[in-house]
C-alpha cells in the first residue's frame, strides 16, 4: 500500500475514533434501524389491505427513500465541520505540521463521513434483503438502487467535508451544508413547480359535435368546428431542475420493472415515469371532430413506452452532483493548504 | 562545528514580515538560532511572536523574507522542514476522545512511523514527561498543566532537530518547570535547536542561552540590545544592619533621594557590574553584614524593560 494510502487510513481511523464511535451514535443507529422496522411492517399492513400481490417492491423503494433521507440529515452534521471544528478544537494545526498532507487530510475526512453515512445503509440491509425477497426484485435493480444511493450520500459528505473547510465557522457550515441538501432534495421541487406554473402556453383546441344521431347512436351530422384558447403550464422547459433532485435522480436511476399492461411495479417506476412525463411538450393544437370517428384517447401510450422515448436525466444529475462535490472538495483544499498564504478574515491558523 | 555551520542545522530568520489584511504582525524579523542552543523569543502580547512560530512551524508563508529549519525552507519543501521539526503551540488543542496513549501513537503514525515504533515511541515520551497515571485516560480529563505536557510530548514524537515551544511553561507547577527546563537542557545538550517563546522572563533566564527581542513586530538589533543592557538598572542589597548598611552608601556617595527600601531590602540605582563590584567591595571593607547583593530584575527582564522604554516617544 503506497504511503499516501496509509497517511488517509491513519486520518479515517482518527476520525472515526475520535468524532464517531461515541454512544450518542450507536444510539443514533438503534432508532434508526427501529425506524425501519416500522416503516416496513406499517407498509406492509397498509398495501396488504389493498390487496397489493407487489408490496415488496413498494417497500423495497421506500426503505432505500428512507435511507436516502436520513443519511443527507446526518451526514451534514458529521461532515459539516470536520476541518473549521478541528481548527476550533486546536488539532487541525498540530496536524497539519505533522507529514500528512492536505489532500490526505481532506479525503480521509471526506472518506470517514461517508462510511459514518453508510453504517446506516448497511444497518437497513436485512430490510432490504426481506423486502427484495417479498417483492421479486431484479438483482440489477437492487444493485443500481444502492450504489446510487451510496454515491448520494458521499456526494452530500463531500459537500459538508468541503464546506466545513471553506467556511470559518463550524456552527455556519453545517447549516449551509442543510441548506444545500434542502436545496437539492425541495429546492429544486419547488423551482420545477413554479417555473413550470409561470410559463404557459396557449393550446387551441377545435372541436365539432354532433348535432344529431342515428337510432344506432352513430353521430350523422356534426355542426361547424369550434375553437377555443387555453393556457397550460410548460414543465418540459423545467424537468432538466429536477435531475440534480436526489430523490428523482435516484428513481430514474434504476431500472423499472413492468406489468403485463405496462406500468411500472413500484415506487420508483411511478416517479420515474412522472418525471418523465413531464419532459414531453403538451399538444398545442388538438382537434377533434365526432363525425370523422375521433377518439379523445387516440393517441394513447402506455407508461413503458413514454419512459422508453424519453431522456434518462440521472446520469446528468450524478454528473452535477458528483462535479459539485469534488469541487467542495477542491476548494476546501485550497482553503486549508499550508504554508498558507491567504487566510478568512477573522480566522487564524491555530 | 563552526558557528555558520551550526546556525544552518538551527533557525535562520532573514528579513521575515507577514501582514494579516492590515495589521503588519511581523514587520522585520531577522535572527538565528543555532544548534546545540536554547534561544529566547521575548516580547510583549501582540508583538507577533506567534505569528512568527507560525511562519517557522511551515503553517503560513511570509509575505517576504527568508527562513531555513535545518536548512530547509518551510515554503519550498515543508515536508523536508516538517519531519526535522517539532513544535509546540499555545493553543492547547487535542483529540479529547483519545486516550493520552492513542494520542501519541497517531501523532506517530503521522510521522510515517509503523505501529510498532509508535507504540513504543509513545510509551517513552508518557515517561518522560511524566504521564503514566493518566497515559490511558482520554484526553479530554487532563487538566492544562497535564496538556502542556501531552503537547510537549507531541512534538518530541519524531525526534525532531528544531524545537519550537510557544508558551509551554504556562500552566505548569514549579516542580514541572523545573522538569521542563532539566528537559529543555538536555535536548540542546543533544546537539538540537530549540526556541522558546515566554512572558515569564525569569525562567527563560535560567534556561536560554540567547535571547531574541521582538516588539511590534520587528526583532530589536544587536546594538539596542547592547545599549538597553547597558543602562542603569537596580541592585538590591540585604543586611543585618539597616542602619549601617544606609550609612555605608550614603558614605560611598548614595544620597537617601537614590535609595528605596522595599520588603526589608535596599534597592540602588547601579551603572553598570564593573560599579557594582566596587560597591559591594567597599561595603564589606566597611564591615557591613551584606546577606544579599544581586541584580533586582533578571538579565532578559532588564533588556526587555530597557527595549520598551527605548521604544516609547
Amino acid at each position: 500500500m503506497s504511503a499516501f494510502l496509509v497517511g488517509i487510513g491513519v486520518i479515517v481511523s482518527l476520525e472515526l475514533r475520535q468524532r464517531v464511535r461515541t454512544v450518542a451514535w450507536y444510539v443514533l443507529i438503534g432508532v434508526f434501524v427501529a425506524l425501519v422496522a416500522i416503516v416496513t411492517v406499517l407498509l406492509k399492513i397498509a398495501l396488504g389491505g389493498f390487496g397489493a400481490d407487489n408490496s415488496g417492491g413498494a417497500i423495497f423503494s421506500a426503505i432505500i427513500y428512507f435511507v436516502l433521507l436520513l443519511g443527507t440529515l446526518v451526514a451534514p452534521a458529521l461532515s459539516g465541520n470536520a476541518i473549521n471544528g478541528d481548527r476550533d478544537a486546536g488539532t487541525l494545526a498540530t496536524t497539519q505540521v505533522t507529514l500528512v498532507t492536505t489532500w490526505q487530510l481532506i479525503l480521509g475526512k471526506f472518506l470517514a463521513a461517508w462510511v459514518t453515512a453508510l453504517a446506516f445503509l448497511a444497518a437497513a440491509i436485512p430490510f432490504l434483503i426481506y423486502a427484495a425477497l417479498e417483492g421479486g426484485i431484479s438483482g440489477t435493480a437492487i444493485l443500481v438502487s444502492v450504489l446510487v444511493l451510496a454515491i448520494e450520500l458521499g456526494v452530500v459528505a463531500a459537500i459538508g467535508v468541503g464546506l466545513s473547510g471553506i467556511l470559518s465557522r463550524p456552527l455556519f457550515s453545517v447549516a449551509v451544508t442543510y441548506l444545500v441538501v434542502a436545496a437539492l432534495s425541495v429546492g429544486t421541487l419547488i423551482a420545477f413547480a413554479l417555473g413550470g406554473l409561470s410559463v404557459q402556453s396557449d393550446v387551441r383546441a377545435t372541436t365539432s359535435y354532433a348535432t344529431s344521431y342515428s337510432s344506432t347512436g352513430q353521430p350523422e351530422q356534426c355542426g361547424a368546428p369550434q375553437t377555443t384558447n387555453y393556457p397550460v403550464p410548460r414543465f418540459d422547459y423545467f424537468w432538466g431542475v429536477l435531475v440534480a433532485n436526489p430523490y428523482v435522480l435516484l428513481a430514474d436511476a434504476v431500472p423499472t420493472a413492468y406489468e403485463a399492461e405496462g406500468y411500472p411495479t413500484d415506487l420508483f417506476g411511478n416517479i420515474k415515469l412522472g418525471v418523465r412525463q413531464a419532459q414531453l411538450p403538451p399538444d398545442f393544437t388538438t382537434n377533434y371532430d365526432e363525425c370523422a370517428g375521433d377518439s379523445f384517447q387516440a393517441a394513447f401510450e402506455t407508461p413503458r413506452e413514454i419512459i422508453d422515448r424519453t431522456t434518462p436525466g440521472w446520469f446528468v444529475g450524478l454528473i452535477i452532483h458528483l462535479v459539485l462535490a469534488s469541487g467542495a472538495l477542491v476548494w476546501a483544499w485550497s482553503r486549508t493548504r499550508t504554508p498558507a498564504a491567504q487566510l478568512a478574515r477573522g480566522s487564524r491558523v491555530a | 562545528m563552526t558557528t555558520s555551520e551550526s546556525a544552518a542545522a538551527g533557525i535562520v530568520v532573514e528579513g521575515v514580515s507577514r501582514a494579516f489584511g492590515e495589521v503588519k504582525a511581523v514587520r522585520a524579523a531577522t535572527f538565528t538560532a543555532a544548534a546545540g542552543t536554547v534561544t529566547g523569543l521575548i516580547g510583549p502580547n501582540g508583538s507577533g511572536k506567534t505569528t512568527l512560530m507560525l511562519m517557522l512551524a511551515s503553517l503560513l508563508k511570509p509575505d517576504a523574507g527568508h527562513i531555513t529549519i535545518a536548512g530547509f525552507d518551510p515554503t519550498v519543501d515543508p515536508a523536508a522542514v516538517r519531519s526535522r521539526l517539532g513544535w509546540m503551540p499555545d493553543v492547547l488543542g487535542s483529540w479529547s476522545a483519545l486516550t493520552v496513549r492513542s494520542t501519541l501513537e497517531y501523532t506517530g503514525r503521522l510521522y510515517r512511523q509503523d505501529r510498532q515504533s509508535a507504540a513504543r515511541r509513545a510509551s517513552e515520551l508518557i515517561d518522560l514527561v511524566g504521564l503514566e497515571a493518566l497515559a490511558d485516560s482520554p484526553t479530554r480529563v487532563l487538566s492544562r498543566g497535564q496538556k502542556q505536557k501531552l503537547s510537549l510530548a507531541r512534538a518530541l514524537v519524531h525526534d525532531p532537530a528544531v524545537l519550537l515551544l510557544d508558551e509551554p511553561a504556562s500552566g505548569l507547577d514549579p516542580a514541572a518547570r523545573v522538569e521542563l527546563r532539566t528537559l529543555v537542557r538536555r535536548v540542546a545538550g543533544e546537539g538540537k535547536t530549540v526556541l522558546i517563546s515566554s512572558h515569564v522572563l525569569a525562567e527563560l533566564d535560567e534556561m536560554a542561552d540567547s535571547a531574541v527581542y521582538l516588539a511590534n513586530g520587528v526583532t530589536a538589533s544587536k546594538e539596542s540590545v547592547a545599549r538597553a543592557q547597558a543602562g542603569v538598572r537596580a541592585w538590591r542589597i540585604k543586611s543585618s544592619d539597616d542602619a549601617g548598611l544606609v550609612r555605608a552608601l550614603n558614605g560611598a556617595g548614595f544620597g537617601v533621594d537614590a535609595l528605596t527600601h522595599e520588603r526589608g531590602e535596599v534597592m540602588i540605582p547601579l551603572g553598570s557590574e564593573t560599579e557594582a563590584s566596587t560597591l559591594l567591595a567597599t561595603l564589606v571593607a566597611g564591615g557591613v553584614p551584606i546577606s544579599t547583593f544581586a541584580p533586582a530584575v533578571g538579565d532578559l527582564e532588564q533588556t526587555f524593560l530597557g527595549l520598551n522604554a527605548e521604544d516609547q516617544p
